[in-house]
C-alpha cells in the first residue's frame, strides 16, 4: 500500500514538475551525481543518499583525513591517488599501511565506483557504503576500529558542524560518515578519455587505436566488457597455480574458486600499475606477453583460456600487443586525474 | 498549456486523495502489542557467566557439557496475524538515521527482550511471524543507524558484507579452543566457543551462496485483544538447548563457526527453538 502511494505520488510530482518546467527558466544544474550517457545505470543507492555540496565536501575531508588510522598516519587517500585514478602509486606495488606494514594487495583504482556491483578484489562487499569499513579496520590498512572513528570525530572542534549542516545531524554515527565518503567516492566518474570521446562525439582514434579497438573487441571483451571493462565476473587468468590469497573463494567458500578474483576495470589501466591483485606485473606489455602464452594451469583456471586440456591463452603476435596497448591508452581520463573537485582543500 | 496545468493540478489532487483515502479507510481504534523474547537453556534460566568458565551449568543430549557467555540475535520484519484476516506489518526502514523494525535482542540486557509494536490496528491476533537476521532488502540499503550501526554494537560482517543474524558463545568441556592472546589486552580463553550464524546473500544460480536468513512463524493456539488500552503479550521462548540438540553439536570439532556455510546447520534449526509459550490480555498480569 505504501509503495502504491509513493507510485502515485511521484506521478503526481512528475507532473507538478512538468507544470513548473513549462513556466519558468531551468534552474542552474544542481550539483550531484550525473550518469554519463553510455555508461549503465549506476547501483549505489542514491535515493538513500543523495549527493550534495555539503556532503560530497565533508566526504573529501574525510578521505583526505589521517584521523581515520590508528595513529593519525594513514588516510585513505594514502593509496589511492587521483594522478593514478584513485589506485596506489607504482612504487607501493602492495599497499602501506599503519606501522609500514605491506598489505598483500595491489590497491585498485577507484573510478566509477558508483557503477560496480561488488568490491575488493574477492568481492566480498556488495554495497560502496561498507567499503570504506574494511580499510579502517584492517590491522594491516588503518588498524582502527570504526567505533574509535566515530567518537574522534565527535570530539573533534570541525566535524560536527560539518556533519550538522550535511546531513542535520547533532551527533555523529557511522552510516553518516560512510554516507559522506560515498558522496565522495561515487562522484568519481571518469568518462572523458579519448576513447569516450570518440564514443560520444565520433573524434576519431588513430589508425593503430582502431586496429587495437578491433583486436581488443575479439580478444579481451569476454572478459573486459561493456562501458566499464568488465563483466563484474571472478575469474581465474592464470598468474599462478598456488593462492596464498585464496581470492573469491574466501566468499563463496568454495574450494573450485580458489585463484578466483574479480575482472577489474580497465578505464585509466595505462596509469594504474602495477598489475593484478598481486601486483605481479609492472607494464602493460607483461600482462599481454603473460596472456599470450605465460599462463599458468591450476583446477580454477578459466576455461575460456584452454583447449581441450591445453592452455593456450590469448595468442597475439607483438604488432598486435603494440595496437592493444595503444587502444588500452585511450582508456586514460586526463580530465578525471586533474579535476579540482577530487583535490584536497587544506 | 493552461489544460495541462488544469490536468496535472486535477491529477495530483486526485492521486493525494486516493492516498489519503487508502491508507486510512476510516480513523480505526488501534493498540500495541508486545513480544517478549525469554532465552532459556532447555528448562533453565540463561545464567551468563565469563568466557572460559569451566563451571558448566547445562548439558546437551548427547553429554556435551557447556556455559553461555553471550546470545543475541536480529529480529525483523514483525507480522501479526488474526482469524479474521486481521494483519499488521511493523514498519521496516534501514537508513542511515535509524533502523525502524530492526531489534537486537541481547541475552542479559532486559529492555531488549521486550518489542513494543504500535499502532496495531484494533482486532484480534492468533499469530506472529518475524525473521531472524537482517534480509538482503536490509543489507543492500547501505550503512544503517540504530541496532544495524557497525560503531554502535551492530554485528557486522566486514570481510563478507552482511549482518550475523544469530550468536551464541560460551565455554563447553570438549571445546579444542586453545588460547589467544590478541595483544592490546584482547584474548580469546581456552575451551570457549563461538557460533556466528551470517550470511544472506540468495543467488538462483550459484549454490554457493548460503542464505542463512529464517523466517519463523508462530501459533498462540489462542485469540488475543488489540484495542484502545489493551497491549497484549506473546511470551517467546527461545531455547537454544534445543539447537544443540537439533544439529548434535561436537563442541570438540565444532566451536568456531564465523562463516555462512558452517552457520547453515544452525539456520536450518532455527525455527524450532522458538515457540510461544504463553500469551497475555494484558502485560501488567505479566509478572
Amino acid at each position: 500500500m505504501i509503495k502504491n502511494c509513493r507510485k502515485y505520488l511521484t506521478f503526481g510530482w512528475v507532473l507538478l514538475l512538468l507544470y513548473a518546467c513549462s513556466d519558468t527558466e531551468a534552474p542552474d544544474k544542481p550539483f550531484g551525481f550525473e550518469k554519463p550517457e553510455h555508461f549503465p545505470e549506476p547501483t549505489y543507492t542514491f535515493e538513500n543518499n543523495p549527493v550534495t555540496k555539503a556532503g560530497f565536501e565533508l566526504g573529501k575531508k574525510l578521505f583526505f583525513d589521517p584521523m581515520l588510522s590508528r595513529d593519525n598516519s594513514v588516510s585513505c587517500n594514502n593509496c589511492h591517488q587521483q594522478s593514478r585514478a584513485f589506485a596506489d602509486t607504482p612504487l607501493h606495488a602492495t599497499s602501506i599501511g599503519i606501522d609500514n606494514q605491506f598489505g598483500i594487495r595491489n590497491a585498485p583504482s577507484m573510478a566509477n565506483m558508483a557503477f560496480m556491483q561488488e568490491f575488493f578484489w574477492d568481492g566480498g562487499v556488495t554495497h560502496l557504503d561498507f567499503v570504506p569499513i574494511n580499510a579502517i579496520e584492517s590491522d594491516i590498512e588503518m588498524g582502527e576500529s570504526l567505533a574509535n572513528v566515530v567518537e574522534k570525530l565527535n570530539n573533534d572542534e570541525e566535524y560536527p558542524a560539518l556533519f550538522q549542516a550535511a546531513f542535520g545531524v547533532s551527533e555523529i554515527t557511522s552510516p553518516f560518515m560512510l554516507h559522506a565518503l560515498s558522496q565522495f567516492t561515487a562522484m568519481m566518474v571518469s568518462a572523458n578519455s579519448t576513447y569516450d570521446k570518440y564514443v560520444l562525439e565520433g573524434q576519431p582514434l588513430t589508425e593503430l587505436e582502431m586496429a587495437g579497438m578491433n583486436l581488443f573487441q575479439q580478444k579481451c571483451a569476454a572478459c573486459h566488457q561493456g562501458e566499464l571493462f568488465t563483466d563484474f565476473s571472478h575469474r581465474n587468468n592464470g598468474i599462478s597455480s598456488v593462492f596464498g590469497d585464496e581470492g573469491w573463494a574466501t566468499i563463496t567458500e568454495d574450494p573450485s574458486d580458489i585463484g578466483k578474483f574479480k575482472v577489474p576495470s580497465l578505464r585509466n589501466v595505462e596509469i594504474t600499475a602495477p598489475y593484478m591483485h598481486n601486483a605481479r606485473f609492472n607494464t602493460l606489455e607483461e600482462v599481454l606477453g603473460h596472456y599470450d602464452g605465460n599462463m599458468v594451469d591450476s583446477p580454477s583456471l578459466d576455461p575460456m583460456f584452454k583447449n581441450g586440456g591445453e592452455v593456450v591463452g590469448i595468442p597475439m603476435t607483438e604488432e598486435e600487443k603494440v595496437q592493444i596497448i595503444a587502444f588500452l591508452k585511450t582508456l586514460t581520463d586526463h580530465d578525471f586525474i586533474s579535476n579540482p573537485l577530487f583535490r584536497n582543500n587544506d | 498549456m493552461k489544460f495541462l496545468k488544469f490536468t496535472a493540478i486535477l491529477s495530483l489532487t486526485i492521486f493525494l486523495w486516493s492516498c489519503d483515502n487508502d491508507d486510512s479507510p476510516s480513523p480505526e481504534e488501534t493498540g500495541s502489542f508486545q513480544v517478549y523474547f525469554d532465552n532459556k537453556v532447555g528448562s533453565n534460566e540463561v545464567n551468563l557467566t565469563a568466557p572460559g568458565d569451566k563451571n558448566y551449568q547445562y548439558e546437551t543430549a548427547n553429554g556435551e557439557k557447556f556455559n553461555v557467555s553471550m546470545l543475541g540475535y536480529y529480529v525483523s520484519k514483525i507480522v501479526l496475524e488474526g482469524p479474521n484476516g486481521e494483519y499488521y506489518a511493523d514498519e521496516m526502514d534501514a537508513s542511515a538515521a535509524d533502523s525502524k523494525g530492526y531489534y537486537h535482542v541481547m541475552e542479559g540486557e532486559s529492555a531488549t527482550a521486550n518489542i513494543q509494536i504500535e499502532n496495531v490496528p484494533a482486532g484480534t491476533y492468533d499469530r506472529v511471524t518475524f525473521t531472524i537476521g537482517v534480509e538482503e532488502d536490509g543489507v543492500q540499503e547501505g550503512a544503517a543507524g540504530g541496532v544495524l550501526d557497525p560503531a554502535n554494537g551492530g554485528w557486522f560482517w566486514n570481510w563478507n558484507a552482511g549482518y550475523i543474524g544469530f550468536a551464541i558463545e560460551g565455554t563447553a568441556e570438549n571445546s579444542q579452543q586453545e588460547y589467544v592472546d590478541w595483544g592490546n589486552g584482547a584474548s580469546t580463553e581456552e575451551k570457549t566457543f563461538a557460533l556466528h550464524v551470517g550470511g544472506w546473500k540468495d543467488v538462483a544460480d550459484n549454490e554457493n551462496f548460503v542464505n542463512n536468513v529464517r523466517t519463523v512463524t508462530l501459533d498462540f493456539g489462542t485469540t488475543v485483544t488489540v484495542g484502545d488500552g489493551l497491549s497484549p503479550m506473546a511470551h517467546v521462548v527461545t531455547d537454544v538447548l534445543k539447537m544443540f540438540d537439533a544439529t548434535n553439536i561436537d563442541f570438540n570439532t565444532t566451536y568456531s563457526v564465523h562463516a555462512p556455510k558452517a552457520g547453515a546447520p544452525f539456520a536450518n534449526v532455527l525455527e524450532q527453538i522458538f515457540v510461544v509459550h504463553h500469551v497475555h490480555q494484558s502485560t501488567s498480569s505479566h509478572d
